[in-house]
């Protein structure tokens, strides 16, 4: 008789059996495995999210497929990118140099669950995330690649992770770590709980919201069609959550505490300033403190919570990070924008600068001066004096500027010593994830570290933007080519004429 | 500064002066490993990640200047993947249907029935083995476009073990006497003739070294049981009268002979790579052949017939003969 698939479903990942030609313990070495400590029947209450049968799977994606090429496909012959605004492209090629990569990464992070998960489930359940993935990296490389012949800046989507660019330096840490370094219980919490089931939803969701606003349908498509793979395989998380917490809760808070945190940076870099400052103003729905307040705090906290996992001790700073964060971030990526292989988007024209003082009581007195500075040398002519000479103190923890993560008020050194060097960070919370783990972070050395032991010649600007692989074709600049500063030239003179 | 203008290119920059159009296989496969460094990981230098890569994949005795030079002969994308076997999941859905229409598995006989309890559904746990060694080649594969060939060979394996879990449930309710889908795990940890099978994936789940995990399961372990347990089962199926099983198994075939042509290609490519590398990949070979031959000849005996122990020893001699390999025992190629 034919069958559903719940008759034969149990069959199919019954598929453990008894070692006895090698210790099965150096088959399944737990320094992958991450299953220390707990015990080896524990995983039979391993249970799938959900059930994907291999013949179902073909058939969907295959269809998922067509749709995707389709729509782009008519697209291009529309014609249509060359009616995008220029800080939604810069948008799109930041998150195609940052984001590609990582989803090869991830087809390797997956890959790692098919052999050595401790889990036969969890195992076959790898090999559908290890497709999803592998369809995710080359959506990311035709899309950027039939942008190349409007922009070179799309090569990066392929280049970039071979740069010592410093936001991918940054990116490349935290994604090497957490899914290449991490064994498949620590990967699976870090990456498919927190990374992918927390923070995709913003990336992907959102932006997807946001490219759709700004009529790039083929970007929003393809984000949109992502996210339904990542809605799937990001639950890995929730059946691996469950049995760490029954054994070892201290463990599963620990691993959710540091990742949410080096995450949440990781975001505010990418899509904070995606949200705030680089989508057209008439096209913004949410802001990304507004986003992050509904999908983190108000969905996947309470969803962890569920589970036994108690908020991060650090929610307060997190929370007052999410109105600072990304606008320091922006500041930053705005004036170091020769570093960067996109535009950028200043965002803070009058009318931005109203939405961002809506949005965030505190920018003007936090931020505002900082760009009023900025406008008066723009307006002055003096554009050499918003470029930067020098590199950024960088966190030894998320490889991010110090004096980024809050608010400017909030600058007091934080550091310690180990072994007789000093590490700094931008907060008391990157501190604390060092400390949880020295000796994760202690021996790799940040951009700075490099640029002050001598690998970077020669030692100025122009040797590092050299050494991170950025060519003047590419290099950053601002999207509008300043003409936002000048309605308050305008101002100012009217001002000065009344007066 | 003035503002750039944006300048244009008509392919990925890191294919070089390719003097040529690169295919959309290539566009999509292109240098994505960016581990290759001195330091892999973007980590200290000690970090475990580290120490393994430079440990089981810098560290091994193979020299290749160029790891994207290597292409897969089948050209393998996602897109290209799904719906290739979406057809052939197609077909074997209407081989189900067909043959359930029939009665198949009520009207099989007695001897067919032992034939496939012994040699064909204990075989999930054999393949869940390739599965992971798949998985492992993936991992630690030091370029892109050989991680690809062995990310959806990861996949083809889940598909026969979901196939072989769909048949022995079938067989366990047309047939509730016999201990279909409760005793394979038995017949695999017990029965003498599975045990060359299963020494060879444990064995091989310990061999992390690349080039030894890729000699001991690509060019040794899935070669010659693919060749007794795929193509020579569904000959035998199909002589003692199981078509339905033999069917299912000739078109698993296909994704066998798909793995066969690029594990050859790939032979080719490192040989060609440096002339060294062909006693590196022998030298594994010697200690490692011997797992083969008996995997060959216990599979002879699980099919019932021994003709099947010498084809599947010439099948597999003509794919290391890609790379000049040869088993040891045979005359040098």
């Amino acid at each position: 008789m034919l069958l559903t698939q719940d008759d034969w479903y149990e069959t199919s990942r019954d598929l453990d059996w008894t070692f006895s030609y090698v210790d099965r313990a150096a088959a399944f070495p737990t320094e992958w495995t991450g299953a220390e400590g707990i015990p080896e029947d524990a995983w039979e209450a391993w249970e799938e999210p959900f059930r994907v049968s291999y013949r179902d799977y073909v058939r969907v994606q295959r269809e998922k497929e067509s749709g995707v090429k389709a729509v782009s496909n008519a697209l291009q012959r529309a014609g249509s990118y060359d009616q995008l605004p220029a800080s939604h492209v810069a948008a799109s090629q930041m998150h195609m140099g940052l984001i590609t990569m990582v989803e090869y990464m991830a087809v390797t992070m997956q890959s790692r669950f098919c052999r050595f998960a401790p889990s036969p489930k969890w195992r076959n359940l790898g090999v559908f995330g290890l497709l999803d993935e592998t369809r995710h990296t080359q959506l990311s490389l035709r899309f950027s690649h039939a942008l190349l012949k409007h922009d070179t800046r799309f090569d990066w989507a392929q280049k970039a992770y071979h740069t010592n660019q410093w936001a991918v330096v940054a990116a490349k840490n935290l994604f090497d770590d957490i899914m290449l370094n991490a064994d498949c219980v620590e990967a699976c919490l870090a990456s498919n709980l927190t990374l992918e089931h927390g923070f995709s939803n913003i990336q992907f969701v959102a932006l997807a919201s946001d490219a759709m606003a700004a009529g790039d349908v083929n970007w929003s498509n393809l984000l949109s069609s992502i996210q339904t793979d990542e809605a799937r395989h990001a639950q890995q998380g929730f059946p691996t959550l469950e049995v760490v917490m029954a054994h070892d809760p201290g463990r599963a808070q620990r691993i959710v505490d540091v990742a949410f945190w080096r995450a949440s940076r990781i975001f505010q870099t990418l899509t904070g300033p995606a949200m705030d400052y680089y989508t057209p103003l008439d096209k913004r729905k949410m802001s990304y403190k507004e986003f992050m307040l509904e999908w983190i705090v108000d969905q996947h906290e309470r969803v962890l919570e569920d589970y036994g996992l108690k908020r991060p001790w650090y929610w307060d700073d997190f929370l007052y990070s999410l109105d600072n964060g990304q606008h320091a971030m922006q500041l930053g990526l705005w004036f170091y924008r020769p570093t960067l292989f996109w535009n950028t988007s200043a965002g803070v024209s009058r009318d931005e600068r109203a939405w961002l003082n809506d949005k965030y009581p505190q920018w003007e007195e936090n931020w505002g001066v900082l760009w009023d500075e900025v406008i008066r040398n723009i307006n002055a002519g003096h554009i050499d004096r918003t470029l930067p000479e020098t590199l950024p103190a960088l966190c030894s923890v998320t490889q991010l500027p110090l004096g980024t993560a809050m608010s400017r008020d909030r600058l007091a050194p934080v550091s310690l010593v180990r072994d007789g060097r000093v590490h700094h960070f931008d907060s008391e919370i990157s501190k604390w994830c060092f400390e949880q783990e020295p000796e994760r972070y202690a021996g790799h050395r940040t951009v700075v570290d490099r640029f002050i032991g001598g690998e970077i010649q020669p030692m100025d600007l122009p040797g590092a933007l050299a050494w991170m692989g950025l060519t003047p074709d590419v290099m950053g600049d601002d999207t509008d080519g300043y003409r936002w500063a000048r309605e308050y030239a305008t101002e100012s003179k009217a001002t000065e004429s009344k007066a | 500064m003035a503002q750039q203008r944006a300048t244009r290119l008509r392919t990925w920059s890191a294919f070089g002066d390719l003097g040529r159009r690169p295919s959309e296989y290539e566009v999509l496969t292109h240098g994505m490993n960016h581990t290759m460094g001195a330091t892999p990981l973007e980590l200290p230098p000690d970090a475990h990640g580290n120490r393994w890569l430079r440990e089981h994949r810098d560290g091994m005795a193979l020299t290749v200047p160029d790891w994207d030079a290597f292409r897969d002969p089948d050209r393998v994308t996602y897109g290209s993947y799904v719906a290739m076997q979406d057809d052939r999941e197609t077909y074997v859905e209407g081989l189900l249907e067909r043959f359930d229409k029939e009665q198949h598995d009520e009207r099989l006989t007695a001897g067919r029935l032992d034939l496939l309890a012994l040699a064909v559904t204990p075989a999930r746990y054999l393949v869940h083995g390739q599965q992971m060694l798949s998985a492992y080649l993936q991992q630690l594969a030091p370029g892109s476009y050989i991680a690809t060939c062995a990310a959806f060979q990861t996949a083809d394996q889940l598909r026969r073990v979901q196939l072989l879990a769909y048949r022995t449930t079938q067989l366990s309710r047309a047939h509730p006497d016999r201990a279909f889908g409760i005793a394979e795990r038995t017949t695999w940890e017990h029965h003498p003739d599975w045990q060359p099978f299963r020494q060879a994936v444990e064995e091989a789940l310990v061999a992390y070294d690349w080039d030894l995990a890729l000699v001991a399961f690509q060019l040794v372990l899935k070669p010659v049981a693919d060749a007794v347990l795929l193509h020579g089962l569904a000959r035998r199926l199909d002589t003692v009268g199981a078509p339905l099983d033999s069917l299912i198994t000739d078109d698993l075939v296909l994704d066998a002979q798909r793995a066969a042509r690029w594990t050859r290609a790939l032979l080719t490519f490192l040989t060609d790579a440096d002339p060294g590398n062909r006693a590196v990949l022998q030298g594994h070979l010697d200690t490692w052949a011997a797992h083969g031959t008996a995997m060959a000849a216990a599979g002879a005996r699980l099919l019932g017939t021994s003709d099947i122990e010498a084809t599947a020893l010439s099948t597999w001699d003509e794919l290391l003969a890609a790379g000049g390999l040869t088993r040891p025992g045979t005359p040098s190629a």
